[in-house]
């Protein structure tokens, strides 16, 4: 079956009458110039979708901005006339975050892409939200520096990562995208700039941002309905030399858990992931596919870097404790060799192999969702037994990946899972797989990251509702005509 | 038999145009060049499988819009990053920007979403089907990139709402004077002057056999700052002492600029004589090798004449070169040595016709390795990015820089895919962006094999008002090859 054809305006708007859209164009048009502000339907359509099981819809205007003037003037102008803004930098958020919910305008930054400040002795860079992944990480390799990367394209945005609340491969020493954010510059929906943090005080001054109230809080995991970020301060980490990945197997999840959680006591790992053997395939299954019966259930790779040997052999001697004490324990954990591409996807980073979906979509064609949760770690075994009953009612693989992150035990837990996007059914099909399993997981106190609508709806049905209430001050505070990416929190 | 002209063209065509009938009453596919001096042809008729748009839907569906395709980015360590795709560098919005954007305009014409007009058929040829967004991308639909725009050019074409007004000129040229230079026939052969004058003519293989033929391809022989291209070739073939042969003005175009605007059947029309006069001239004039120094000629020859069914039986015992390798190979056997030194400064330029274009993508079509139609992986091996450097780097004194962007990541200089023709601003623009990549090498001089890249490069270059040149590599090695070889 084909893909439905229809391509809706955004749901509770009608369309822009033909006047005001020229009109509306005329006036973008002087604030960017001739060449970026369109209404041009074939641009407004390769902004209409993403590889998500959003439903696509259309905007009314792109605009390309160069200079935050220009995001101030616009954003002046979209306030008076009520325009919904959707900043957009790649749209490669996997949550249709990018797709505008009520049609409007589509802010593109890919050309305020500047790296403004690189500072390797103090350890934190400044950039526009344009700056890709692959073009800081070629900034930082100058001075043998790195950001805590995502597995994301290379081509997509370090700053719409960041404060999304992205999910580094480097979580276990250095905490979330957002957690190494330093000060922001942000133009408010209103027009305002701001500053938050140190460079709120002094406007060199981009290291951090506490001790003040912690502001940057109004604009990470708002999904770009709060502000617009156009200035990010960033932490930046030397890189020891020595790589040393401990991999091993076992085959069940319970197993693995008792692993992770008590490697995970040494704070000895960049990273420290486990993935089910439908993940670790290259590509996922699709559709689901059953592990064969002598194949273990799980894998984890831990990674860890060193200054220097001694500091690997030590690493090296609590990993092998840890394992002796869990064979001791009964479990099926088992060293093993792990495949050199799976590997290679996640060390080698930021990761063209996984940023390009080859692992991820290669076989299902097209499309790609995910429960992408921040779970508690110890819910991690339970859930993990429901989902895959649930995926796996949908003739689709539990390629499930769970991700210690630093400090407190819990940490990511997810399916990522492809479909066929060119089929309505197969996608429709991943939806309710996906939702259901999201549900299971809310539940069981866990918490979906970059949240598409239909996850944001789940969220909020079970939200305190002092939680609901101040969320709603907050954005009526900071865009009293709701301007901003409108309808993506489910308020 | 009606009249001929000089064996080439129907004295009716001919009157119609000298009426100033240009383009009128397009010759009809198998209308044109029925002889060859007296060569016969056998007006086979050939079955192409050129996939159309619909053809391609379930390919174009693999994409997930990821967006790898917007940079070239290496891991290296230390990786290296930067923007792959002129048209996205230009125009900046997404559907201009790589695979991407192309795929997005292809799937809302597919499902009726997007309609033509003019902006939407403006964009589709801002592009420089250079593959640049090719590289980048790890999908099932990797393969078919270039195929997927050069569609939706020919759906265009067909639906005959296409090409771009100044594009059009090069399809009624092609159907007037069998180049897209709008060049009468005796011009194609100016470049050969000095050759006379030194008493060197060139042969022309319908009169004398010949085992080579050096097919010179029209932007060398029509495009004037070019011209330097074939004389630095014929020139080596003279001092090498080789027995090669030209087809002066009986030349007609290799189609690809036909088929990079999506005009099929001017491009069947002319490769379909081209696959049958090479037969003809392998039979009855013991041709065995075709040179060309003409990367958008070679792409074709290697490319897309192999899309014809009777391309296996046409070219039987005959090699297609590029004139690259063929010197190389020659240099590797000791017929070719450099006599002197040329103390130069330079770096090279990949054109995306002779290098990543001919990449061979092994695909599983019947399921036996992965699934039916996966890409499986790829070879490069055709691909002509060390051979030249081999080259430059073995005359002596010449000291090549590498730029950022090489090989299958190779910045296009912006000239193909006709935007040369339909945005020749635009192109020129690119190429200086290309150039001032060149100057950052510290190069003094920019080498490469694609007479194409030559003529925009240089244009790009005195856009920016840089001093750097580009040459081609023939001739580089023209100056420093004695003039009778050992
Ligand atoms: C294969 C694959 C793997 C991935 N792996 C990871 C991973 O490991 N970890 C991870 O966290 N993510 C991952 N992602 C998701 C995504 O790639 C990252 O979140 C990425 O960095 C988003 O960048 P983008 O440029 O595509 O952002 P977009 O999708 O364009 O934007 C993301 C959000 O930020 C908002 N936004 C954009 N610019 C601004 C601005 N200036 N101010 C305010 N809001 C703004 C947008 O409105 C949107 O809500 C992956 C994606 C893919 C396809
Ligand atoms: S063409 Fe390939 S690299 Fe580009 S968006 Fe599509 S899948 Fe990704
Ligand atoms: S073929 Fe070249 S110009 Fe066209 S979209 Fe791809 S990278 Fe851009």
């Amino acid at each position: 079956m084909k893909a439905k054809k229809e391509i809706k305006k955004g749901k509770a708007v009608k369309a822009v009458r033909t006047d005001k859209k020229e009109r509306i164009l005329k006036e973008l048009k002087s604030i960017v110039g001739e060449k970026n502000a369109t209404t041009d339907q074939h641009i407004l359509y390769a902004y209409s979708y993403d590889m998500s099981f959003v439903t696509p819809k259309l905007p009314d205007y792109v605009v390309i901005v160069h200079t935050v003037e220009e995001v101030q003037r616009i954003l002046k102008f979209a306030n008076k006339e009520k325009i919904p803004v959707v900043p957009y930098t790649s749209g490669t958020n996997i949550g249709g975050l990018c797709i505008p919910e009520r049609g409007g305008m589509i802010l593109d930054f890919k050309k305020m892409n500047k790296i403004i400040k690189l500072d390797p002795e103090a350890l934190y860079a400044v950039i526009e939200p344009g700056v890709s992944h692959g073009q800081l990480a070629e900034a930082l390799y100058k001075y043998n520096l790195r950001f805590g990367w995502p597995v994301g394209p290379p081509s997509a945005s370090v700053a719409s990562c960041a404060i999304c609340h992205g999910i580094g491969h480097m979580n276990a020493r250095y905490g979330l995208n957002s957690q190494e954010i330093t000060s922001m510059e942000v133009v408010l929906p209103t027009g305002e700039l701001v500053r938050v943090g140190s460079c709120a005080i002094n406007p060199d001054a981009w290291h951090s941002c506490l001790p003040m109230p912690q502001m940057d809080g109004l604009f990470k995991g708002w999904l770009g309905s709060t502000g617009i970020v156009t200035k990010l301060g960033i932490a930046v980490h030397h890189i020891p030399p020595i790589l040393k990945i401990f991999t091993v197997s076992c085959d069940h999840v319970d197993d693995m858990y008792s692993y992770m959680l008590n490697l995970s006591n040494y704070e000895i790992c960049d990273d420290l992931t486990a993935v089910s053997w439908w993940l670790s395939q290259v590509p996922i299954p699709y559709p689901y596919k059953p592990k064969p019966d002598d194949a273990p259930e799980w894998f984890s790779y831990a990674t860890t870097f060193s200054f220097t040997e001694k500091e690997k052999e030590a690493r090296t001697e609590i990993w092998e404790k840890v394992v002796d004490e869990e064979k001791k324990k009964g479990t099926s954990i088992q060293v093993t060799h792990y495949p050199e591409e799976a590997l290679k996807a996640r060390t080698q980073l930021p990761s063209q192999i996984v940023g390009s979906t080859k692992n991820y979509c290669k076989m299902a064609g097209g499309g790609i969702s995910w429960p992408g949760t921040f779970t508690p770690a110890n819910r991690w075994a339970p859930i993990y037994k429901e989902w895959k009953k649930i995926m796996i009612g949908h003739n689709l693989s539990p390629s499930v990946r769970m991700s210690m992150y630093r400090g407190v035990h819990y940490g990511m837990l997810r399916a990522m899972t492809p479909f066929n996007k060119q089929s309505a059914k197969e996608t429709e099909n991943a939806r309710q797989a996906i939702v259901e399993c999201l549900k299971v997981d809310l539940d069981n106190g866990g918490m979906p990251y970059k949240p598409p609508v239909d996850f944001a709806m789940e969220i909020n049905k079970r939200a305190h509702p002092g939680y609901l209430m101040l969320m709603k001050r907050l954005k009526k505070f900071l865009d009293p005509n709701d301007i901003m990416n409108p309808g993506k929190l489910g308020i | 038999m009606e009249h001929w002209n000089n064996g080439l063209i129907k004295k009716t065509e001919m009157e119609n145009r000298s009426n100033g009938n240009l383009g009128m009453g397009r010759l009809t596919h198998r209308s044109i060049i029925p002889s060859f001096r007296g060569l016969k042809l056998e007006e086979v008729i050939m079955k192409w499988n050129i996939p159309s748009l619909k053809e391609l839907e379930d390919v174009l569906w693999r994409c997930t819009a990821c967006g790898t395709c917007k940079e070239a980015y290496e891991y290296g360590p230390p990786s290296v990053s930067s923007p792959i795709c002129p048209a996205g560098e230009e125009f900046s919005f997404e559907g201009f920007l790589s695979s991407r954007g192309k795929i997005a305009f292809a799937r809302g014409i597919l499902s009726g979403d997007l309609k033509w007009n003019d902006a939407l058929i403006d964009a589709i040829y801002k592009c420089n089907v250079c593959g640049g967004c090719q590289s980048q991308c790890e999908l099932d639909h990797k393969p078919f990139i270039p195929e997927i725009i050069e569609a939706m050019r020919r759906k265009i074409v067909a639906d005959g709402v296409g090409p771009m007004p100044k594009q059009k000129v090069i399809a009624q040229s092609l159907s007037s004077y069998d180049n897209p230079y709008q060049g009468p026939r005796r011009v194609r052969l100016d470049w050969t002057r000095p050759f006379k004058k030194q008493g060197k003519p060139i042969k022309n293989i319908l009169e004398e056999p010949a085992s080579i033929l050096y097919y010179v391809g029209c932007t060398g022989g029509y495009n004037v700052p070019v011209r330097v291209v074939p004389q630095a070739t014929a020139s080596i073939f003279h001092k090498l002492g080789l027995d090669f042969g030209i087809l002066g003005e009986s030349e007609i175009c290799c189609g690809s600029t036909a088929m990079r605007l999506g005009d099929v059947e001017a491009f069947k029309r002319v490769a379909e004589s081209n696959l049958e006069l090479f037969r003809k001239l392998h039979d009855e004039k013991g041709l065995k090798t075709i040179v060309t120094s003409c990367a958008g000629c070679y792409r074709a020859f290697m490319k897309d004449y192999p899309m014809a069914e009777e391309y296996g039986r046409m070219m039987e015992g005959i090699r297609v070169i590029h004139t690259s390798q063929f010197l190389y190979d020659l240099y590797m056997t000791g017929q070719l040595k450099f006599a002197e030194s040329l103390p130069w400064k330079v770096t090279y330029h990949d054109p995306c016709h002779a290098g990543r274009h001919l990449t061979k993508f092994i695909i599983d079509k019947e399921g036996t390795q992965l699934w039916a139609g996966a890409y499986v992986k790829l070879e490069d091996k055709d691909c002509l990015y060390d051979i030249p450097r081999q080259l430059l780097k073995a005359i002596p004194g010449i000291d090549l820089r590498e730029m950022r962007r090489i090989k299958a990541n190779s910045y296009c200089c912006g000239g193909g895919g006709g935007v040369m023709t339909g945005y020749n601003d635009w192109a020129a623009r690119n190429a200086g962006i290309r150039i001032q990549e060149g100057m950052e090498t510290g190069a003094d001089h920019m080498v490469s094999i694609c007479p194409f890249c030559h003529y925009n490069l240089n244009q790009g270059a005195q856009g920016t008002g840089s001093k750097m040149k580009l040459f081609d590599l023939t001739e580089l090695i023209d100056k420093v090859l004695p003039e009778k070889a050992s």
